[in-house]
């Protein structure tokens, strides 16, 4: 970015210029955070409620089709959620060419993930 | 003095104590339409930079601020944790009881315990921000009260949640 | 443990510094190191410990934290009158900014004990024994305690503070009513010390695109300016996940702002108008 040394401070200062765009960014990191609340609350509750129960009980619970629902939208929040976060350091600290490796990773690994756990969600809930 | 009905350029003036210039050069300046000063003098050594996070005092601002991203990560670790779990479950009893033992061991326990204590300071920590978005609570006086009270929720939180857990198991 | 105005000092410490060491991350001309201890005065009794970051330009030697001892009965109350103490008793060649002496112009803004103020509001009283000095954080030093401030007055100026309108000139003044004009309490008051820029992580990190609390600052009053008309292209200037949105309310700008302003409360106020703009 600082090649040559006699870039006036104001060139270097304005750099390429505003991207014009990063609402997005921040308006869905907060209406993420806003859905989490009552999801991982939910959650938080469900664990220590069923922290002694079996396998089949267990089974049963996520079985439910309020749970499945409810851990579906979680696990999407979340993930979207994490995502945006983890982006947002990346761009902080990262300033080279591993800082779009990094971004391209969690990206991906983001939906990966999060698709993982939805299709095993999935998977239990419609279970016979 | 600006006139009519079109934005005008700002004046541009070449400061007294700049170098000389032609009156092609001051031409020139007008066209750029900047005040630009002298590009940076070549140096043998660069100058040195100030210390920052080496010396400056930690505040309950930045202190805060920084739990508040250290927990978002280590939630994000907890969100790979509960596909994994989620997964488990999908694949049957067999499966499922080896994620819980590892869930159950001592050092699985420790894990969740600063999970949760995570979750809550994150938790607490957020909702301070969202409040911050709607522009309130911006007084220092509040930010400093919020502060503390978000830690006390947190510890308070997780305190309260591993009693109700163990009551739940014991 | 509860602060309620900016000029007020934290009565304990648990951390002075961040654990990290010394030199942590810096590139090697700006490695400190252990400097001159000067003689103290003869036949003094009131006597306080400075150690001031020190660095010549002329000499090729590193940053250095040079010591100070400073006769309290032989000099003011302020941390600059200390400074000016120095340069007029110790070392000469001391060199730091200041002008009014009175805490408006921003000149002698610097970090003293772990937080940036203006020395000249800064009661020695106030500091640790011994007190440290050093020039506003993360910029490049010119000498000793003056910073090079040409990228941070840059960033003032990309944010174009002045009005800008294509309604043509009244006879008399542009109109404000009084409404309109307390949108600017809390916003004009800025004497551009960044001593906030300076104290902002996020502008340490990012300070070549990040525009630090100040120039956001600025960048609010004028959007709240009711006579300035060009709000359109001061918002499509400033939307950028860099130049606003590197903001993530750490607040130290607030907390550190030597006339009591509120930079992190300004840049929320811009956030909201960048949300209310395609609502």
């Amino acid at each position: 970015m600082m090649k040559s040394d006699t870039r006036t401070p104001l060139s270097r200062a304005s750099g390429l210029g505003s991207a014009k765009s990063g609402v997005g960014h921040w308006w869905a990191q907060r209406i993420s955070a806003v859905a989490l609340i009552p999801l991982s609350l939910w959650f938080a509750a469900s664990i220590i409620a069923h922290v002694g129960d079996d396998y089949a009980e267990v089974f049963a619970w996520l079985q439910s089709p309020l749970s499945a629902v409810l851990m579906t939208l979680l696990v999407a929040a979340l993930f979207y959620h994490a995502a945006l976060g983890l982006q947002t350091i990346v761009e902080d600290y990262f300033h080279s060419a591993l800082k779009f490796a990094a971004l391209v990773l969690i990206q991906l690994l983001s939906i990966a993930l999060a698709i993982v756990g939805i299709a095993a969600i999935a998977k239990i809930a419609f279970a016979i | 003095m600006a006139r009519g009905n079109r934005l005008q350029p700002r004046q541009v003036t070449t400061p007294p104590n700049a170098f000389p210039v032609s009156s092609e050069g001051i031409k020139r300046l007008r066209e750029m339409g900047t005040t630009d000063r002298k590009p940076q003098i070549s140096r043998k050594t660069a100058r040195p930079v100030s210390p920052n996070i080496q010396i400056y005092r930690p505040q309950l601002t930045s202190v805060l601020s920084i739990i508040n991203r250290i927990t978002g990560v280590v939630l994000s670790f907890g969100a790979v944790v509960l596909v994994v779990w989620l997964v488990a479950a999908a694949s049957g009893p067999g499966d499922y009881s080896v994620v819980r033992a590892i869930l159950t061991s001592w050092i699985g326990q420790l894990f969740l315990f600063g999970f949760t204590f995570s979750f809550f300071m994150h938790l607490c920590g957020g909702i301070r921000h969202l409040i911050w978005d709607t522009v309130h609570g911006f007084e220092l006086r509040t930010i400093y009260l919020g502060g503390w009270l978000a830690v006390a929720a947190s510890v308070a939180l997780t305190i309260a949640a591993w009693t109700a857990g163990l009551l739940m198991v014991g | 443990m509860i602060i309620s105005s900016s000029e007020q000092l934290p009565r304990k410490t648990l951390l002075k510094r961040f654990p990290v060491p010394k030199n942590f991350a810096v590139a090697p001309q700006s490695r400190i190191q252990r400097g001159k201890t000067w003689p103290a005065p003869a036949g003094a009794t009131h006597i306080k410990v400075f150690d001031i970051y020190r660095y010549d330009p002329d000499s090729d030697e590193s940053p250095r934290l040079d010591t100070f001892s400073v006769d309290l009965d032989d000099c003011g109350q302020m941390v600059l009158d200390a400074l000016i103490w120095i340069k007029n008793k110790v070392d000469p060649t001391l060199t730091f900014r200041r002008s009014c002496r009175e805490g408006v112009c921003g000149s002698c803004s610097m970090n003293m004990d772990g937080t940036n103020w203006l020395a000249c509001t800064r009661f020695i009283s106030d500091l640790g024994d011994p007190a440290t000095i050093y020039p506003l954080a993360s910029r490049s030093i010119i000498k000793d305690l003056v910073p090079d401030l040409d990228h941070l007055y840059a960033q003032y100026e990309m944010i174009e503070p002045w009005l800008q309108s294509r309604t043509p000139e009244p006879d008399k003044e542009r109109l404000q009513s009084l409404d309109g004009r307390e949108q600017l309490d809390g916003y004009y008051e800025c004497i551009l010390c960044f001593c906030c820029t300076s104290a902002c992580p996020s502008h340490w990190w990012n300070a070549g695109r990040f525009l630090g609390p100040a120039a956001l600052l600025q960048a609010w009053r004028w959007l709240a300016d009711s006579r300035d008309e060009a709000t359109e292209k001061r918002l499509d200037n400033l939307e950028d996940p860099f130049r606003l949105y590197r903001c993530h309310t750490i607040l130290n700008c607030t907390r550190t702002c030597p006339k009591g302003l509120n930079p992190g409360k300004a840049i929320a106020e811009i956030k909201k108008m960048m949300i209310e703009r395609r609502s």
